[in-house]
């Protein structure tokens, strides 16, 4: 079957919304990496009132996906109290665009990320909220919940692929997922997962093993 | 209204050639026949094929009776290697081939392993060139066949045939040495002899010929089995039907590239110099994979755009009609940026920002020109929308 992009990516990648950055934000965020292949900035500027999303702006090194969906996200957010922004989710974004190939679904996911990132961020700074961010199972959950395994677009906790996270005294880390060690996304996974779990400061070793 | 075409992809296929559709055309109507002995049909059909072997042969420097029709290069090597390797198990079961490798012969070795044949792949520096020490160390005793790309198809590598056939001929047995020129073929002049090859690959559809139609050189006297099975037609290595009209087709263009040849290649290293100027001097932070102008095939530019995303890019030539490839993982199926660019020592960002161009005869000053006018607007405003590269 064709793989193509909808109307409505195209529209926005040729036409993106909200590009560029904000002098001063009070919030700013940046997901992903180079060596990942797509890497996206937001940038907020928030009513101290109303918690309300005056501005938001993006900057993206990705893909048309990547782009259009970042264009959409932000347009969304718009508006937006913070606690509503948060609610944003990447198949609401995928939706409003008209789909995307699942394999583009992993381009996608940085831009919620992103926007939930800053949000953060401006919890932390502007109202003081504390976050429980250590090394712990739970957190590790998280971050696995948005590695997306290409073949069909989907995260590899829903998919249940993940059948084991274990962290021990020394912070080294391990995975056990079910996967064939020839199936042709495991590299990316590999790639993303340590690209994921190395946002934690201490982390020690990361070791993925198949079963 | 849609902006007329530039299509520089021709390492992906190309545009049949007007003049190559005339000549075919008789064979997909009225001459529909197939080859045979005595009769009128049988006997028109046989000679306008052996036409085509001898024209392909001549451009080769070989024998008509070395020129096998297959279905395509991927069908050539799958022949040639598999055939090879089968016919010579008995003294060996060792092969050579190298990590930058085009995947239509890396994945009929990785089949071969499975089969229990074993292998060695030797390295290539940043250029794309191979290392000839490893592949000297890596001849065993049981080494029965070679097999390189004969010009890179995504750094445009001419590969030094003739050092590494002189490598093989001071091993102190047989070995087969097994080119896919398919990237090389009408781009850079190949003269099977002086260059030592016994097995070779070329496809139809790369130099303005039809698709579905290849050719596989076999020197007389190589130890090969068949692979495939039927009724033997033209030759017992390719059984099965003859697609006539597509060896007319081949034979036409091969005809006409090889008429005008130094030509052709000159003005394919105009092409390049004028694309390759034009880029350098129009966009900053850019960079040229693979060899210096001189030393490449002609008809071959690979050149990274820091930034920005090759698919990005891609696409918005897409939109003006213009027509390039890219060595993104975002653009691959498999989330993996070229394994060749990555394999020769490039980090992920040069990978994903590289977009390959290549020519065939239709390619003209004028697509060159409008191309850049494109890409320097587009890279300008993909970088607009980077975070990256702001200082």
């Amino acid at each position: 079957m064709a793989i193509k992009y909808s109307e409505k990516v195209i529209e926005h990648f040729q036409n993106p919304h909200n590009v560029g950055k904000i002098e001063n934000p009070d919030a700013e965020a940046t997901e992903g990496s180079p060596a990942c292949g797509d890497q996206l900035s937001v940038y907020l500027k928030v009513d101290p009132e109303s918690h309300r999303i005056k501005d938001i702006k993006f900057q993206s090194y990705g893909c048309a996906s990547n782009i259009a969906t970042a264009s959409i996200i932000t347009d969304l957010a718009t508006n937006k109290t913070i606690e509503e922004a948060k609610k944003i989710t990447w198949n609401q974004a995928a939706d409003e665009l008209g789909g995307l190939p699942p394999v583009k679904m992993h381009c996608s996911v940085l831009a919620v990320d992103a926007l939930r990132s800053a949000i953060k961020y401006y919890e932390k700074k502007h109202l003081g909220k504390k976050f429980d961010e250590g090394l712990n199972k739970k957190n590790i959950e998280n971050e696995l919940n948005k590695v997306i395994y290409g073949k069909i677009g989907v995260d590899i906790v829903s998919l249940r692929l993940v059948k084991y996270i274990g962290v021990d005294e020394k912070n080294n880390v391990l995975i056990e997922i079910v996967l064939k060690k020839d199936d042709p996304f495991l590299e990316d996974l590999q790639h993303e997962i340590n690209e994921r779990l190395g946002k934690f400061p201490d982390i020690g070793e990361i070791k993925i093993s198949l079963i | 209204m849609k902006k007329k075409e530039v299509y520089l992809d021709s390492c992906k296929t190309s545009k049949l050639a007007p003049d190559v559709l005339e000549a075919m055309m008789p064979y997909l109507t009225d001459k529909y026949w197939y080859p045979g002995p005595f009769t009128s049909i049988g006997t028109e059909i046989a000679e306008a094929i052996e036409n085509s072997q001898r024209t392909i042969a001549d451009s080769l420097n070989v024998e008509p009776k070395e020129i096998i029709f297959t279905s395509g290069g991927t069908d050539a090597n799958n022949i040639a290697i598999k055939g090879i390797m089968y016919a010579n198990r008995d003294k060996g079961k060792h092969f050579i081939t190298s990590v930058v490798s085009h995947p239509a012969v890396l994945t009929i070795f990785q089949a071969l392993e499975k089969e229990g044949y074993e292998g060695n792949y030797i390295s290539a520096n940043r250029d794309g060139y191979l290392n000839l020490e490893e592949l000297k160390e890596a001849i065993r005793d049981d080494t029965t066949l070679v097999a390189f790309t004969h010009v890179n198809h995504i750094l445009g590598t001419i590969q030094q045939v003739e050092e590494i056939s002189k490598i093989l001929n001071n091993a102190n047995h047989n070995i087969y040495l097994f080119m896919d020129s398919c990237e090389a073929y009408m781009k850079i002049p190949i003269d099977v002899k002086r260059l030592g090859i016994d097995a070779l690959s070329i496809s139809g559809h790369k130099f303005n010929g039809p698709k579905g139609i290849g050719v596989l050189y076999l020197k007389k006297g190589t130890k090969i089995i068949p692979t495939q099975h039927g009724i033997t037609r033209l030759n017992r290595l390719k059984p099965g039907s003859v697609n006539v009209p597509a060896i007319i087709g081949m034979g036409k263009a091969v005809e006409i590239a090889f008429k005008n040849f130094d030509e052709q290649i000159g003005k394919y290293h105009k092409l390049q110099k004028l694309l390759y100027d034009e880029i350098f001097k129009r966009i900053p932070d850019v960079q040229l994979n693979g060899p210096e102008l001189k030393e490449r095939s002609p008809a071959h530019l690979n050149i990274s755009f820091a930034y920005v995303e090759g698919e990005a890019i891609m696409m918005m030539m897409d939109f003006e009609n213009i027509h390039i490839e890219t060595g993104s993982a975002c653009s691959s199926q498999k989330l993996e940026p070229n394994y060749i660019l990555m394999q020769t020592g490039r980090t992920h960002e040069e990978s994903h920002g590289s977009i390959r161009f290549t020519f065939d005869r239709f390619v003209t000053d004028e697509g060159i020109t409008r191309t850049v006018d494109v890409l320097e607007n587009v890279i300008k405003e993909l970088r607009r929308r980077s975070p990256l590269g702001k200082g």
